[in-house]
């Protein structure tokens, strides 16, 4: 058993739309996964078909060795869920809500429970209606993480988080994969993806087009050189000829281009017979290996066109494709 | 239909006005109301103005003889009867207008009530308390315009309803002014309330709490007109006066045919606008001026029970006194039915032993009592599946806890909720009944008789279980079936024969009226666990929303 989740072909429709279309997914146990897409990609209804709240119309799906839907309440006991969107009962003191989530998963550590609040700085006496979006995750990230559980399912956990609090988040999940537990991250926040994922699954209209570790990813894209030369328009007329060299710029002293992986020999090959100064290479981020999939959904929406240093949205320089993610991020 | 009747109040004229002032952009604000408004204003005016003409017409049939007619205001005079009725107007030549007055103005009046009470909440305060109002003040949009364009819109869904009634009542051969003024009472009743209910919204944060408060208005008006009433007939008791109903009802259409009652009402509604207005101008969004108080850090909410418990507690407390209360005026006033008869051989002699006149009632009023049981079990299935839709349903199914367990708790809490009101009201009505007419058995009848309703309260609460289980979209079904249980348990004998087939009271034995039969209580409750079943079964198969 290597799969803490194992979901293959998931299909669900709601009336006309197709949320889930052959949707697969793998999570090994021990690992923490990013979970990757812009809002309606089919994130949260995929972690809702594995919490057993959904019934996939097609496919299968295999939690923790078991069917979410057939045998929800055991596996909820080995699981804690963190949704995006925390509802709370208005009329209970956010402790009371830990407490009570707790006592209903079978008791929690008291000691975790109170170091966890203490972490993340919430004031369990006030009641739930009077609470921000931040304060009412805090209080279903206390829940979940207190609970001794094996695998963590969370949806966009610190979409109203600070970016302290942020923080004070990395460290948990990280300490969680420490101890062995497996971490389901659905995310917006790409940088926090990057830095806690040991493997990512980016999906589409209800598809997963790309999963792998991060390093795979990032050998499907482009890396960015910016490069100062004695003789840059030498370099250039060497390189044009390159496979898997695009983008070639000169300006002055300076060569500017995006090369594929395998490229990347010829490239410094070439740049070294030209007198190097002095030479920077992006790798692609996280960032752009998510714009790179959804390049033709940018370009619809006029994003990456218009930026001034940006030739096409393949091979965005990460300043301006920083813009452009925050751009699509927020709807 | 109802929808196009509400068009041309969303032109007022304000929807043209330059963005400035503190009532800027009332009118776009109050079309989007009216919009979002259409179909419940649609629904609440169709039924309310369907079942008041089938009523009138069945009772102009049914009392097609004056002397029946006489025999009836001879009934209807009872204090008991009183209670649940009017003021008693035109009892010397009961006419149908009269009676209509006199018996079903009150219930068309209350459920219009309960509309604007429950459109004011709406409007006024779940707006803020989801962060709606907080979007529509960033906008060029005047202080006092979302207030403004809450209350026009529930007082436009108010009209509303009075127009279709009284389109409605003058197709019967009722007189057409007293059907007007009997149409205008009914609406102001309902403003009345409604704007009550605007001043409530502003004591306090949630929309939940000040429908509540407002539904409490309601419920002590109803009782301070029955009150006076019984006390002084034809609107002579100053009960009567502090009552919204009390006015309305003191009109007396098809009989003297006054409108100044109704100036109190208006007086009344102006006041609170002007209350609710000066209190908005005091508070700060998203506040209510009762302060929010801090809790314990540690929880003492015991497992699923607890919290529904913590969720209901509120309600069932509230809707369990209503009970309760009519069930000890109900005793208490079982003297006065019997004096009544004794009073008059000519009734007995109609109506039979003044033991079973007094069954009678009593067999009637506990129904009555079972049906606001009914009601109360209504809104609790409804918040189940309230809990669903706000995705507070899916934090608890994500735990150790099955589909069946977080129904079930639900619906057996509301079970035994209503169980528990039924009774303690039964047991209430027989002492009061026990020590009025002195007869210490009237506690051991009353109390089954009560006992005897539950198995009916039980079915109401298998169809919301079934449709929160099997058809969850049509959650609003549950409200339909209530108010078609209320309808015919009332008003049955005005009604075509068989209507009742479809409500548990037709089948279940009238105590004390009628003896008792344990295999219709039996298969009654049969019907309920089976009901209850099939939602909880229904549940278990179905996704979750939210």
């Amino acid at each position: 058993m290597t799969d803490a989740i194992a979901a293959h072909g998931l299909v669900k429709t709601f009336g006309r739309t197709r949320a889930l279309d052959g949707l697969d997914l793998h999570v090994r146990t021990g690992e923490v996964h990013g979970f990757l897409g812009p809002n309606g990609a089919g994130k949260s209804t995929t972690i809702r078909v594995l919490l057993g709240l959904l019934r996939a119309d097609a496919g299968d799906v295999s939690l923790l060795g078991g069917d979410p839907w057939r045998d929800p309440v055991a596996l909820h006991r080995r699981l804690a869920y963190v949704p995006g969107d925390v509802a709370l009962w208005p009329q209970l003191t956010g402790g009371e809500t830990i407490d009570l989530l707790g006592r209903l998963r079978g008791g929690l550590d008291p000691g975790r429970r109170d170091a966890l609040v203490e972490r993340f700085e919430l004031d369990t006496r006030v009641r739930a209606r009077a609470y921000s979006k931040g304060n009412r995750q805090k209080v279903a990230l206390v829940a979940a993480l207190a609970a001794d559980v094996d695998l963590l399912l969370m949806d966009e956990p610190t979409s109203g988080l600070d970016p302290l609090m942020g923080a004070v988040f990395q460290d948990v999940v990280r300490e969680a994969a420490a101890d062995g537990r497996t971490v389901l991250l659905s995310s917006h926040v790409l940088a926090e993806v990057e830095a806690l994922a040991d493997r990512v699954t980016i999906i589409r209209r209800g598809r997963a087009v790309s999963t792998g570790t991060l390093d795979d990813l990032r050998g499907l894209t482009r890396t960015t050189v910016v490069a100062g030369l004695a003789d840059a328009a030498g370099a250039r007329d060497a390189l044009a000829a390159v496979d898997g060299v695009h983008h070639l710029r000169v300006d002055d002293a300076r060569l500017t281009l995006a090369a594929d992986g395998p490229a990347l020999d010829a490239v410094l090959a070439a740049l070294a017979a030209h007198g190097v100064r002095s030479v920077v290479a992006h790798p692609p981020t996280l960032e752009d290996v998510f714009l790179r999939e959804y390049g033709d959904e940018l370009a619809t929406l006029g994003v990456g066109t218009s930026g001034p240093a940006t030739p096409g949205p393949a091979t965005p320089p990460p300043a301006t494709s920083g813009g452009a993610a925050s751009g699509t991020e927020e709807r | 239909m109802t929808a196009t009747t509400a068009r041309p109040h969303a032109h007022p004229g304000a929807g043209g006005t330059t963005p400035h002032g503190p009532l800027a952009g009332t009118g776009r604000l109050l079309r989007l109301a009216l919009r979002t408004d259409r179909w419940t204003t649609g629904v609440w005016a169709v039924a309310v103005a369907a079942t008041t003409q089938v009523s009138v017409v069945a009772l102009a049939d049914l009392y097609a003889d004056p002397a029946q007619r006489q025999a009836r205001a001879a009934l209807i005079a009872s204090p008991a009867a009183t209670a649940l009725a009017g003021p008693g107007f035109g009892l010397d030549d009961y006419t149908i207008g009269a009676m209509t007055a006199n018996e079903l103005a009150l219930w068309v009046m209350v459920p219009v009530a309960i509309m604007g009470v429950l459109a004011v909440s709406r409007h006024l305060r779940a707006p803020e308390e989801d962060g709606r109002l907080e979007i529509v003040r960033s906008q060029p949009v005047g202080r006092a315009a979302p207030v403004v364009a809450g209350l026009l819109a529930a007082a436009t869904g108010v009209l509303v309803v009075g127009v279709v009634l009284l389109a409605a009542l003058l197709t019967t051969d009722l007189d057409p002014a007293g059907s007007v003024l009997l149409a205008a009472s009914v609406v102001v009743a309902a403003l009345v309330l409604a704007s009550g209910t605007a001043v409530a919204a502003q004591l306090t944060t949630h929309a939940r709490t000040s429908s509540a408060l407002g539904m409490a208005l309601l419920g002590v008006a109803v009782v301070l007109r029955a009150v006076g009433d019984v006390r002084g007939p034809r609107s002579t008791s100053a009960w009567t006066w502090l009552s919204p109903f009390g006015w309305s009802q003191a009109t007396a259409p098809y009989t003297l045919d006054r409108w100044w009652p109704l100036a109190v009402g208006v007086a009344a509604v102006a006041v609170n606008v002007a209350v609710a207005a000066a209190l908005v101008r005091r508070r700060d969004v998203g506040t209510g001026l009762l302060p929010e108080r801090r809790g314990p850090a540690h929880g003492r909410v015991r497992g699923l029970v607890g919290l529904t418990w913590r969720r209901q507690r509120t309600s069932v407390l509230s809707w369990g006194a209503g009970v309760v209360a009519t069930g000890a005026l109900v005793g208490v006033l079982a003297s006065a039915v019997v004096d009544f008869v004794g009073d008059e051989p000519d009734l007995a002699a109609i109506l039979g032993e003044a033991d079973d006149v007094v069954a009678a009632a009593f067999a009637l009023y506990v129904v009555f009592l079972a049906v606001v049981a009914a009601a109360y079990v209504g809104t609790a299935v409804g918040a189940a599946r309230a809990e669903e839709r706000a995705g507070r349903a899916a934090a608890l199914l994500a735990l150790p806890v099955s589909r069946v367990r977080w129904l079930g708790t639900q619906v057996a809490l509301a079970a035994v909720a209503a169980a528990v009101m039924l009774l303690v009201a039964g047991l209430v009505m027989g002492a009061g009944a026990a020590v009025t007419l002195d007869d210490a058995s009237q506690v051991g009848r009353l109390l089954g008789a009560a006992a005897v309703t539950v198995p009916g309260v039980l079915v109401v609460l298998g169809v919301a279980t079934a449709v929160v289980g099997l058809l969850p979209r049509a959650t609003g079904l549950v409200w339909l079936y209530v108010a078609y249980v209320g309808t015919v348990g009332m008003f049955g004998g005005l009604l075509p024969d068989g209507s009742d087939a479809l409500s548990p009271f037709a089948y279940l034995p009238a105590l004390p009226a009628e003896p008792m039969a344990w295999d219709a209580v039996g298969a009654v409750t049969v019907l309920a666990a089976l009901l209850v079943a099939a939602g909880l079964a229904g549940a278990r198969r179905r996704d979750v929303d939210g």
